[in-house]
């Protein structure tokens, strides 16, 4: 027995289970999905929409009033590498039902990949390789970004399963203990890295930075940027690698829900005891999710680093796996299209949102009527506290639930709250 | 069938030998010994807290024992995990039935071929367990949380079918159910095992079990108390009184 079908690459869901189910749409586990054409329209029409956003970004600005609220290419970038968390993060929390409070912790890590393979953080060594952008002379390791993505992504993924493998036979609110831990741990090393027997591996709290930018090089042929940092449309073509990014993610995540693996995540979810009856391997299914999950946490983390430029342990506080946790929740664990409506409107509230509502607010009722102000975006923790409050009382399932828990909210028999909230 | 023929255990397909498990401290199987033959039903009866369910995850892997020996078709399993014995050929419905709620019966059946390798089979399979159980084919789009207990209990047996099990374990399958559903199932029972599977079958409504088994073992606090016939046991003096509620 040397190959394990949970081992297998979430491609393989090709195999001959759905020879028997292809016209139904109901194979073996790993069915083949019947799209339909309406909702393949859907999202193509929405993938090209957002392709074109920073040409028509400008002219929603001017629109009077709704203007001022549409957020610019450059706020876009951040909800987008947000929502590739929150997506990611579904992958744990959503599919296979591990509560993950230190999902930070591969941000984190991803984003010290990117300071340390394309900076001059190690000044002692000079390393270039696909670096564009910068001087050859430049001392320190400049790999290209597009090598850190995919080596953070590894690296997360490689920390997942380390910090997976003794953690994940805890059950639920031990493991979301021991996750909040190493969510601690990790910037806390980080804070404390630039004295390792002599050796500044993270510069403390000083953080990295500049960090290269990414960019196509003598590749791009004239046609894709050399580099994005000296490019004229530098937030555009940000924009558009998030939203590829984001696209891959997305794709990856729907089509891991639909594999063997996805289905194991699930059965997991459900009934623990269950799933290990029916032989599904329980350690191993765990910490596929969570390295899997890692992944995409690290490779936005790295582009994250990036865009920004730098790399600072001010950026990986607890408050952002929370944060990243609301978005799952408020968009509707284990629902994808429900995770990316969930991460683009608490990443615009976070991003521009809040301080635009503020200002407005202002402006029309504090000044006139009280004569001072007062500043929503400090509040932003009471904010979000409340939207998570009132979605765990009026709509558990989330903004898009997903398609089993929708049944559980229309059928309403399990795990019936002790009384109607929503009734008062 | 003729696997285990060959392996010289004079048709024994599952044995365990002075097996000791616990629960933490708790000291549940105080050395439990039995055969599973080819082709038969034995019935594991006893009283709540017997040790009988725990017999069951001693033997599928979710708790070890920590002593003593459990050998399947020739294989030692007694450290197996449970998805290895799964994929080795034991499936079981558990006690309480631990269906998947939230999915359909569809795809709880999906789960049960989980560790199955030839997938060309599935529809046959899916098939099969429809024609034994007509109820689960019409509602087979249904969460399975939404069913009755019989029904439920009905899915859950399906679902082990679909590993082609070489031996099913059933775990109280007429618990909680209505006398029909009861009468009903372990119908469904011996039909299993006319079609080839031998069948360990846990059960605390002792007189049913021993009237479907040819063998039983009856169980009293992590011990085998009785060792028989199920005729033999039917007729026993201590059974009737102790089980089968007969003065």
């Amino acid at each position: 027995m040397s190959s394990i079908p949970a081992d297998q690459p979430p491609a393989r869901r090709a195999h001959p289970a759905g020879d028997d189910g292809a016209g139904g749409g109901s194979g073996g586990i790993g069915r083949r999905r019947v799209f339909n054409p309406l909702n393949v329209l859907l999202v193509l029409g929405l993938t090209a929409a957002a392709f074109l956003y920073p040409y028509y970004n400008e002219a929603l600005q001017a629109i009077p009033l709704i203007g001022d609220f549409v957020p610019g290419v450059g706020a876009m970038v951040v909800m987008l590498v947000f929502t590739m968390m929150a997506v990611g993060l579904n992958i744990v929390v959503g599919y296979a039902g591990l509560l993950d409070l230190g999902y930070v912790a591969f941000y984190a890590a991803g984003a010290y990949m990117a300071a340390w393979f394309a900076s001059q953080q190690f000044e002692q060594w000079r390393f270039h390789f696909g670096a564009v952008g910068i001087s050859p002379e430049l001392p320190g390791i400049h790999l290209s970004i597009w090598i850190v993505l995919i080596l953070a992504g590894i690296f997360t993924t490689v920390v997942g399963i380390l910090i997976g493998l003794p953690t994940l036979r805890l059950r639920g609110d031990y493991l979301a203990i021991v996750t909040l831990g190493f969510g601690e741990i990790i910037p806390q090393f980080v804070r404390n890295g630039d004295n390792i027997f002599g050796f500044d591996l993270t510069h403390g709290t000083f953080g990295i930075s500049p960090i290269d930018s990414p960019g196509f090089g003598a590749l791009g042929g004239g046609l894709l940027p050399e580099s994005y940092q000296t490019s004229f449309e530098r937030q555009s073509w940000f924009f558009w690698t998030a939203l590829v990014l984001l696209l891959i993610t997305i794709f990856c995540s729907v089509q891991l829900r639909d594999s063997r693996l996805g289905r194991a995540w699930i059965a997991i979810r459900e009934d623990e005891t269950a799933a290990a009856a029916m032989g599904i391997p329980l350690m191993r299914t765990k910490t596929w999710s969570y390295a899997i999950g890692a992944f995409f946490g690290g490779v936005a983390g790295a582009f994250y680093a990036s865009f920004k430029s730098g790399a600072f342990p001010a950026d990986f506080y607890f408050n952002i796996s929370i944060f990243l946790l609301c978005m799952v929740i408020l968009g509707g664990m284990g629902s994808v299209w429900g995770v990316i409506v969930g991460g683009m409107v608490l990443g615009y509230l976070n991003v521009e949102g809040l301080s635009t509502i503020g200002t407005k607010l202002n402006e029309a009722f504090f000044d006139p009527v009280f004569g001072k102000q007062i500043e929503v975006a400090k509040y932003q923790f009471g904010i979000y506290g409340a939207i998570s409050v009132r979605m765990m009382l009026f709509r558990p399932v989330g903004l898009i639930p997903e398609r089993r828990r929708r049944r559980e909210l229309e059928e309403g028999v399990h795990d019936e709250s002790l009384y109607d909230a929503s009734s008062h | 069938m003729s696997a285990a023929q060959t392996n010289g255990g004079g048709g024994v397909i599952l044995r365990l030998e002075d097996v000791h498990t616990y629960y933490g401290a708790i000291h549940a199987l105080k050395g439990i010994s039995l055969d599973v033959r080819e082709g038969e039903i034995v019935t594991l009866i006893g009283a709540n807290g017997a040790g009988k369910s725990t017999t069951l995850r001693s033997i599928n892997g979710l708790n070890h024992p920590r002593r003593g020996r459990i050998v399947f078709q020739g294989r030692d399993i007694t450290n197996e995990p449970p998805h290895e014995v799964v994929k080795m050929g034991i499936s079981q419905s558990p006690e309480g039935r631990k269906l998947f709620p939230r999915m359909t019966v569809r795809e709880n059946l999906e789960m049960g071929a989980f560790q199955r390798r030839d997938r060309a089979n599935f529809k046959e399979d899916v098939d099969r367990v429809y024609s034994l159980f007509p109820r689960l084919a019409e509602r087979r789009n249904q969460n399975a949380g939404t069913m009755s207990g019989g029904e439920q209990q009905m899915c859950a047996i399906g679902r082990a079918l679909m590993a082609r099990p070489k031996l099913l374990l059933l775990d109280e399958p007429s618990m909680g159910l209505a006398p029909i559903f009861v009468e009903k199932i372990f119908e469904i029972v011996r039909e299993i095992n006319e079609q080839g599977t031998p069948i360990l079958l846990v059960e605390q409504n002792a007189l049913m079990a021993l009237d479907a088994a040819e063998r039983g073992y009856v169980m009293e606090t992590g011990r085998i108390a009785l060792a028989d016939d199920a005729h033999a046991l039917r007729q026993n003096e201590q059974v009737r009184k102790a089980y089968l509620g007969e003065t």
